[in-house]
């Protein structure tokens, strides 16, 4: 299992199109991933289960990755909360 | 009060998204909610542009943050099965729409999306969507979902 936090650069939050598109990058990997704030835990393969996080702007997220894929998951998950082209 | 019975609609009649999305602006714009009702639409159908505002089991909730929404608003319908770009493919029978002012939108229509959506993400809660036959019983659930 690998973990880590991200923090949510996203002017909006975690909703609307970086939602969307993490979910898809998620889906992407075969792993079970989670995305944990505080107590709400919530598998971001889902749209809506990313929404239940209710993550503003600078809300950190703890997430864990385990399966086969789980290094390639974190690192491209990473990758996905320093991009600056869905500020 | 976020949602009321005027925002409600047990049956819209529309057969695209963008039809369904002018007819809940409408009922917004009937309550005051909305000063431009073509502002607001425009806003709404911006966003679906960029992604699909539909969450998969069958519910779509699309949203404008602009300044022609005068007070925040959470809207519901329940329409026949309309094709929303789904991530799971699935037709949308089951519609929220939310406003918020523009200067009041940092992080409002967040915290609307994440309650509702903790309540979605629950069976039972679709099933009393689909199944209430009245706005009252309707309106009692969104209202304890999103309190």
């Amino acid at each position: 299992m690998k973990s880590v936090i991200v923090s949510v650069p996203f002017e909006e939050g975690l909703h609307a199109r970086p939602a969307s598109e993490v979910s898809k990058l998620c889906q992407s990997f075969s792993s079970d991933i989670k995305f944990i704030n505080g107590d709400i835990e919530a598998n971001p393969k889902s749209t809506l289960g990313l929404l239940t996080l209710g993550a503003t702007k600078g809300t950190e997220i703890k997430v864990e990755i385990s399966g086969d894929d789980e290094a390639e998951a974190l690192k491209a998950i990473e990758a996905f909360f320093q991009r600056k082209d869905l500020i | 009060m976020l949602i009321n019975e005027n925002l409600i609609d047990m049956n819209l009649e529309a057969d695209t998204k963008e039809e369904a999305i002018k007819k809940l602006a409408q009922m917004a714009y009937k309550e005051g909610r909305v000063n431009d009702i073509d502002r607001y639409v425009e806003a709404v159908l911006k966003r679906e542009a960029e992604y699909s505002t539909s969450v998969g089991f069958g519910v779509a909730i699309p949203h404008g943050k602009t300044d022609a929404v005068n007070e925040p608003f959470l809207g519901f319908a329940k329409v026949k099965g309309i094709d929303w770009s789904a991530p799971d493919e699935k037709p949308v029978d089951l519609v929220f729409i939310i406003g918020v002012p523009e200067a009041q939108a940092g992080n409002e229509h967040l915290k609307i999306l994440a309650k509702l959506s903790r309540r979605l993400m629950k069976d039972d809660f679709r099933q009393l969507l689909r199944q209430a036959s009245s706005k009252k019983d309707i309106l009692a659930a969104v209202q304890e979902a999103v309190a």
